[in-house]
């Protein structure tokens, strides 16, 4: 059965891509992860249309707009809502104020090959479907026959702002440690990608167990690298598979949401997990 | 070898003198709650659930590489067009012919240290001490799928278009990186490989 199109992109917007849970178990091919860089927003926005948290959604920093060319069912992260579209109904599809990244999920979720076990695009690696563009046509998958429970669901940040930091495998070539990340807030820069955030240049005085010409390593989401200038970078959901930083810290998966969700020019404040 | 956590999700065995063997002596080893094991240069990360991240980090004490002479693997013999376009700079670098750049190269045994970089880029290391050079001052913006490069102790082929930094000293046709083949990348970590020359 062909898939019926459900979605026109009437408006491309900034960096919009499908994603989902992401590419696992093929690190060791130097295949990033890929997926949502808001895995706890991705989920919420499935689970607001019925949807199973590996359906596939919508990713975007803003100003996308997208024609339902069938009635369908959605929900954005601009609102936190479910909307049910007619045909020819459009919808935008921003950032909540405050936010960076924006979602758009569809009941039975965006119907793309999967391409080695995921929709996702890999920005990194060019694995997986295009970026979108405008008039892209997409499909949504099957209805996945669900109950729709509440049609709304709040903002998920955390109510402190503060994001939880474990120690990294190099916590010991810094003087302080973490604590050095922790002893004040940080601001995120501009620099920001579904890659990584750069936040903004510190002091890191070195241990005598740092070591000035670091083999590369395997690198997790959430790690922060320090480079050699003292500038942290936050890996996030396609970093790429090794790199060559040492890492000072790693931040907790439940709280990497509320740190890319934060605004260039904002601070974010650390604690300890 | 030493083990460091790495987040609530990961650890990181550093100090590993086979990365290969040790990973894929895990492995083997079938650990429910391992999602990914990733060798690199001297280290091995091993990422993890949460609830087994103790578990496993327990585990990890316990992996026993296969010694690299009972290791046996399929050899792959890649074909090699030496006419990449810095095979003179390389020879210049090193103070060697370019016919020895091709006889090294292609009379060398190799084994793939590492993959990363790029889907399907492999580190191989096993690269003639003649040949070690650091790689080149300026890298390419675009170097195109197949290219044979040598750089800094390792030799590679790109499986992709991707920018490029190291001496390009030939092409292959063999299929690098294929989505729809099982595993996609050719080279994996530990794989042994040759290079073979043919004209073009």
């Amino acid at each position: 059965m062909i898939p019926e199109p459900a979605l026109r992109i009437v408006q491309v917007g900034f960096a919009t891509t499908v994603q989902d849970q992401g590419r696992a178990g093929l690190a060791h091919l130097g295949v990033p992860a890929a997926g949502a860089v808001d895995r706890r927003t991705h989920d919420l926005m499935n689970r607001l249309v019925g949807n199973s948290p590996d359906a596939a959604t919508i990713e975007t920093l803003g100003g996308l707009i997208v024609e339902a060319l069938r009635p369908v069912v959605v929900a954005r992260n601009t609102d936190g809502s479910r909307h049910t579209l007619a045909t020819g109904d459009r919808f935008r599809i921003d950032a909540p104020a405050g936010s960076v990244w924006a979602y758009l999920s569809v009941r039975g979720g965006v119907d793309v090959e999967p391409v080695l076990g995921s929709r996702s695009t890999d920005t990194l690696g060019h694995i997986g479907p295009d970026p979108l563009r405008t008039d892209d046509i997409l499909s949504a998958g099957v209805d996945p026959g669900s109950e729709l429970a509440a049609d709304h669901a709040p903002d998920q940040r955390r109510a402190d702002g503060t994001v939880r930091i474990w120690d990294g495998p190099h916590h010991d070539w810094f003087i302080g440690g973490r604590q050095t990340l922790i002893e004040r807030p940080w601001r995120i820069t501009n620099e920001l990608s579904r890659v990584g955030v750069r936040l903004e240049t510190g002091e890191f005085a070195r241990t005598t167990r740092s070591e000035p010409q670091m083999p590369s390593i395997g690198l997790v989401e959430g790690a922060i690298q320090i480079t050699p200038v003292g500038e942290p970078i936050v890996m996030l959901a396609n970093h790429p598979t090794t790199g060559g930083y040492p890492v000072i810290a790693v931040v907790d998966p439940d709280d990497l949401s509320d740190l890319v969700q934060t605004r260039p020019g904002e601070t974010v404040s650390f604690r300890r997990a | 070898m030493r083990r460091h956590a790495y987040g609530p999700k990961a650890w990181l065995i550093d100090d590993v003198h086979t990365p290969p063997a040790w990973a894929d002596a895990l492995r083997a080893m079938d650990v429910p709650g391992v999602d990914e094991i990733v060798p690199a240069e001297a280290t091995v990360v091993v990422r993890c659930t949460h609830e087994c991240h103790e578990a496993i980090g327990r585990v990890l004490d316990m992996v026993v590489p296969a010694d690299a002479t009972t290791r046996h693997e399929a050899s792959l013999t890649i074909d090699v067009v030496y006419d990449g376009p810095d095979i003179a700079d390389l020879a210049d670098a090193a103070q060697v012919s370019i016919d020895d750049v091709v006889r090294l190269h292609a009379t060398g045994t190799y084994e793939v240290a590492f993959c990363g970089f790029s889907p399907g880029f492999g580190y191989l290391r096993g690269v003639d001490r003649r040949l070690h050079v650091p790689r080149r001052d300026t890298p390419r913006i675009s170097v195109p799928a197949g290219s044979v490069g040598i750089a800094a102790g390792y030799t590679c082929v790109y499986p992709s278009a991707s920018p490029g930094g190291w001496y390009l000293i030939g092409h292959t046709a063999a299929p690098m990186w294929d989505v729809d083949r099982d595993p996609p990348a050719l080279l994996r970590p530990g794989r042994v490989v040759g290079f073979r020359s043919v004209s073009a």
